[in-house]
């Protein structure tokens, strides 16, 4: 693990100064007009020029990464607080992942039966992509409305959202997988008169597991995603980064809103190194 | 599984294979295979040879009941093809090594006594003495990938005998090896078909390959694909690097080289 971190981590670094370095200038180009005007109107302001007025504005058109790194304090301290990033996180982490369970589920049922049957493919196929094209926006909140009628409350309904998003990359990459041993294989499982269930058991499900890895980075994100789209849409006292979001928004919060979108980001990149890190312990095969 | 069930018994006509005119026709209106007769008796080590779309694989298949026949019938031990496939009568060595990447070595060989349901504690030490038989005892924990080409098709081997059937079908298995692996395979093959006393079945289009391993070598032509003749080598075993030096070598060699010749074998290479 080590072997494949070290390497990843200097261009990493790379990149993330060479973006810091872009921004600085761009916020400052960004930010002087608003602070010209502030200056101009009398605000009292504890800087003089515009320039220095730039990275101190109460709502920046971008935060400065002096801001940043204060909202980021902010909004860490105390760890465990309801308003802190962890515990928010941590929940958005927990509906991601039970979503993408969910999704997982659903995505190996539609799988089999996409390989399994021609007819189930052509009839059902064309449903599961018409429903990927439905804004999960849109339809997060009626879910979480229509859900709740029935009591499914906490956790849940954001799981399905999530899972609702993920299950397609999953779906694909899994049939794929099972479809992925070689006809000889096939022909050799034959010869040993073995059954559906055992092709399905000792060739496709192993075979397709490198498949479902692959699915699964593209579905964790998509299920974080939709995981906090749909914490914005729940009413009431919820945890969650989209909660966060949406207090903050409501509180023009610009700079609390930049950090949790950063927080989300690097929630999202943790939970695709938690799946890299899964597969190579469940592969060992592998490498 | 018994062994009366994995071992197939003769036909009364004393052939273990009987092929009686047999035709293959494709969906696509190609003639794979025509009017083939073939007996193969208990213990034989028979190639088939010819160059690419003589239907020597398509023979194979056929008597493995991965495809039916046009026409004809087959009877393996008194059987159909599909009655000895599903009494697993016998083992079949494809051109790849077609290896479980997520299984070891060993588990690799344990494949098909799981998929036969034999007794948990049996499948082990059956797996590990085919190991032994190939020469891999101790890359039984390896994965595929750390095995060269060579090693694979053996642990494929293996795997085949693992569950003791009575005949071997291997179509090309060296095909893909360079010629120095293969040589040696051959001399290894020969004492393992010595060892178990398998009725064996070999796909090549190599002559050498062919001569050195056969005791009866079956030349087949293409368009339409049909068994041009049968061949018996009469060289004596056990058979060793010399043999390949002897005369009588190059005289069934060369037989062999005209009766391609003789139904155009040697003008086709697709």
């Amino acid at each position: 693990m080590t072997r494949l971190r070290s390497p990843n981590l200097l261009p990493m670094l790379v990149v993330a100064l060479v973006v810091v370095a872009l921004y600085y200038p761009l916020m400052l180009l960004a930010n002087v007009p608003v602070a010209q005007r502030a200056l101009e109107s009398g605000a009292a302001l504890e800087c003089k020029t515009a320039l220095a007025c730039a990275s101190q504005l109460r709502s920046p058109v971008l935060p400065s990464p002096q801001q940043l790194l204060q909202g980021f304090r902010n909004l860490t301290f105390p760890l465990t607080a309801p308003t802190s990033i962890l515990p928010n996180a941590w929940a958005t982490a927990g509906n991601t992942l039970l979503g993408l369970l969910l999704a997982t589920v659903v995505g190996f049922f539609f799988a089999i039966g996409i390989v399994a049957s021609r007819a189930f493919e052509r009839s059902l196929l064309p449903w599961v992509v018409a429903s990927q094209t439905v804004p999960v926006i849109a339809l997060a909140p009626m879910l979480v409305v229509v859900l709740g009628q029935y009591g499914v409350q906490g956790a849940l309904p954001k799981a399905i959202i999530a899972a609702f998003v993920a299950f397609f990359p999953i779906t694909i990459g899994v049939a794929k997988g099972l479809r992925s041993p070689d006809p000889l294989a096939l022909d050799l499982m034959k010869t040993y008169n073995a059954t559906q269930s055992q092709t399905y058991l000792k060739l496709r499900f192993p075979a397709s597991v490198p498949y479902l890895f692959t699915a699964f980075k593209v579905a964790v994100t998509a299920a974080l995603i939709g995981a906090i789209v749909a914490e914005i849409s729940t009413v009431g006292f919820q945890q969650g980064l989209g909660r966060m979001l949406f207090e903050n928004s409501r509180a023009s919060d610009v700079v609390s809103i930049w950090v949790i979108m950063i927080s989300s980001a690097i929630l999202g990149i943790l939970l695709v190194a938690l799946v890299g890190w899964v597969e190579r312990r469940v592969t060992p095969w592998r490498r | 599984m018994t062994e009366s069930q994995v071992k197939a018994k003769s036909t009364p006509t004393g052939s273990l294979v009987s092929v009686q005119n047999v035709s293959m026709v494709f969906a696509t209106g190609t003639v794979a295979l025509k009017e083939a007769n073939l007996e193969i008796g208990a213990g034989e080590f028979i190639s088939l040879i010819g160059p690419s779309g003589c239907g020597k694989t398509t023979l194979l298949r056929l008597l493995a009941d991965l495809i039916q026949p046009t026409s004809g019938a087959i009877r393996i031990g008194g059987k159909t093809p599909e009655e000895a496939r599903k009494s697993r009568a016998y083992g079949y060595v494809f051109q790849a090594p077609t290896l479980m990447e997520w299984r070891t070595v060993l588990q690799n060989v344990m494949l098909p006594l799981e998929v036969m349901n034999f007794p948990a504690h049996e499948r082990r030490p059956r797996a590990e003495k085919m190991l032994g038989l190939v020469g891999l005892e101790k890359f039984a924990r390896s994965y595929p990938w750390q095995l060269s080409g060579g090693m694979q098709q053996r642990v494929s081997i293996a795997r085949a005998l693992a569950f003791d059937p009575q005949l071997l079908f291997m179509d090309e298995p060296f095909g893909a090896l360079d010629e120095i692996t293969r040589e040696n395979l051959n001399l290894e093959l020969l004492r393992l078909w010595r060892e178990t006393g398998k009725t064996i079945i070999f796909v090549t289009h190599s002559i050498p390959e062919a001569v050195f391993l056969s005791t009866r070598i079956v030349v087949m032509t293409p368009r339409p694909g049909k068994i041009e003749t049968v061949i018996p080598v009469d060289l004596p075993q056990p058979r060793d690097f010399e043999t390949r030096e002897t005369p009588q070598f190059f005289e069934i060699a060369t037989q062999v080289r005209e009766a391609l010749r003789k139904g155009h074998g040697f003008e086709v290479q697709e």
